[in-house]
């Protein structure tokens, strides 16, 4: 049983799932579905190509899955999906993706707060948190349990790692290894971001192991390749160094200095 | 006498006093109190437990009392407050409290500008202006008289003094004591456009010619008034010598430098 209020509008071809809230205004397009328990606030627009998934929560006149803002758009169908739990607060603006990769896509238990804007062919993973006026260009890369400090523009095509933590203010325009803080004007390493690996259950050996690794990335006198290799040598067993190995590998924009 | 829109949505239950006016797809949820002579703008959205004093104006799209963004928050009710005589611009948002503080509290007379976010548990006191786009974490406290420039982003806890202005775009992570200005960087000289230039057809020759200007303006050691003698003597007929000279003329404030 959904409920929907008399002045909003759903279209007949949208689907939505049981017990879904459609408050006051809001304007559910054709090509859009919605899982169960959801709540669409009010004002709030879905457009086309929206794939939602269960107990998510849009407030106040949040935009998703409009348009993108992008040149090279031509009206080709495209996706926005939204994982089970996420919240998208109030005026924060999630486009649809372009051919580029043909979706955007938020993962589960996303916290996206007001005024944050989800660009083209995005792809953020489970847990992540975008705090106010975050701006993400488009085909950004946001990994597990990421969060960005409030206000923070991140350029086009960079990769956020995972559990990474990024100062509010900062400006993002190269890649951040997984694991650790970044903040500061130009953007630099600030250390492993202990307090969020701790709370996710990290034990200390590991945080250790995470340690030596960013201390041959950024605490001795190698550059990124060299690091690498030493890396590569000294550490090929380590599921830590494996990841951070391969997110340097596939670093279009280079990692963030220190 | 009360003045509500067809279109507009007020509770029953809502508490409207004297001579306020609610416009067109504005929202009332049931557990608010507005004041006397209050006007409510179109699309605006007030949320329970939400006290709002006489002779405020809050104006299009804004988002009064909603829930907070804080992962602890969980449902409880708490409360948020707009002193007399204050003005909300379109698209903000102000959450109310959380189980910490219990409520939200904006003062008399405050000046609230556009796509402007006050979270949970913020005191702002009397006569306080936060200009366009500043973002205000929970739990921060601005004491009276304090103006805050646009785009500034304030981090959770931050104390601001009575009567300090803030420069607008800053980042605020540490408190600042009362009656002082705050914010020094400024906006520089970062070379051409020529990404730009080229998309636009300007030729490598011109880029060139564009750079030379620029670099008497800003590489060599002269001052403005120097390197505008030296550009007029050494490209007297050259278009772009032209147009950048004229711009510099008509700058009242002057213009950025290195």
């Amino acid at each position: 049983m959904s409920n929907i209020h008399p002045s909003a509008i759903v279209s007949p071809n949208a689907k939505l799932g049981e017990n879904v809230i459609v408050e006051p205004f809001a304007w559910i397009h054709d090509n859009v579905e919605i899982g169960n328990d959801c709540w669409i606030g009010p004002h709030v627009i879905i457009y086309d190509g929206a794939r939602i998934g269960n107990e998510v929560k849009i407030y106040q006149s949040a935009s998703v899955s409009h348009q993108p803002q992008d040149k090279k758009y031509n009206n080709e169908e495209t996706f926005c999906f939204i994982g089970d739990k996420s919240r998208i607060h109030e005026f924060a603006t999630i486009h649809r993706g372009t051919s580029g990769t043909g979706k955007t896509t938020l993962g589960k238990s996303v916290l996206i707060m007001a005024y944050a804007h989800v660009a083209h062919d995005c792809v953020i993973g489970d847990n992540c948190i975008l705090a106010n006026a975050v701006q993400l260009g488009g085909f950004t890369q946001v990994d597990d349990w990421a969060i960005i400090g409030g206000s923070v523009p991140v350029h086009q095509f960079v990769k956020i790692g995972k559990h990474v933590i990024v100062g509010g203010g900062t400006k993002i325009g190269k890649d951040i290894p997984p694991f650790i803080m970044a903040a500061g004007e130009p953007i630099k390493y600030y250390g492993l971001n202990l307090v969020g690996l701790k709370r996710r259950g990290f034990t200390s050996d590991q945080l250790e192991k995470i340690k030596m690794i960013y201390k041959i990335i950024y605490d001795s006198h190698l550059n990124f390749s060299q690091a690498k290799e030493k890396l590569m040598n000294e550490m090929p067993e380590d599921i830590f160094a494996k990841e951070v190995i391969n997110f340097m590998n596939l670093s279009t924009r280079g990692l963030i200095g220190k | 006498m009360v003045n509500i829109h067809s279109t507009a949505i007020v509770s029953s239950k809502a508490h409207l006093g004297e001579n306020v006016t609610i416009s067109p797809f504005a929202i009332i949820h049931d557990e608010v109190e507005i004041g006397d002579n209050t006007f409510i703008g179109p699309k605006t959205v007030v949320y329970d437990y939400t006290t709002i004093g006489n002779n405020v104006k809050i104006f299009q799209n804004a988002s009064i009392g909603h829930t907070p963004q804080d992962l602890k928050f969980k449902g409880e009710i708490t409360h948020c407050y707009i002193g007399d005589n204050s003005i909300i611009h379109e698209f903000v948002t102000i959450h109310r409290g959380t189980a910490a503080s219990l409520k939200t509290t904006i003062g008399k007379n405050v000046y609230i500008m556009d796509y402007s976010h006050v979270a949970h548990d913020c005191v702002v006191e009397d006569n306080c202006i936060i200009a366009n786009l500043t973002q205000i974490a929970g739990h921060v406290h601005i004491y009276q008289n304090a103006v805050i420039g646009g785009n500034v982003k304030i981090l959770q806890f931050m104390r601001i003094g009575k009567f300090c202005m803030i420069q607008g775009s800053r980042t605020i992570n540490k408190d600042i004591p009362p009656y002082i200005l705050a914010g020094t960087e400024e906006v520089q000289y970062g070379g051409l456009n020529s990404i730009g230039l080229r998309r636009n057809g300007f030729s490598s020759d011109q880029i060139q010619h564009i750079k030379k200007i620029y670099n008497y303006i800003f590489e060599s050691k002269l001052n403005i008034s120097q390197a505008k003698e030296k550009i007029s003597a050494e490209f007297s007929n050259d278009p772009f010598a032209i147009e950048i000279l004229a711009f510099i003329n008509e700058s009242k404030i002057g213009i950025i430098s290195k």
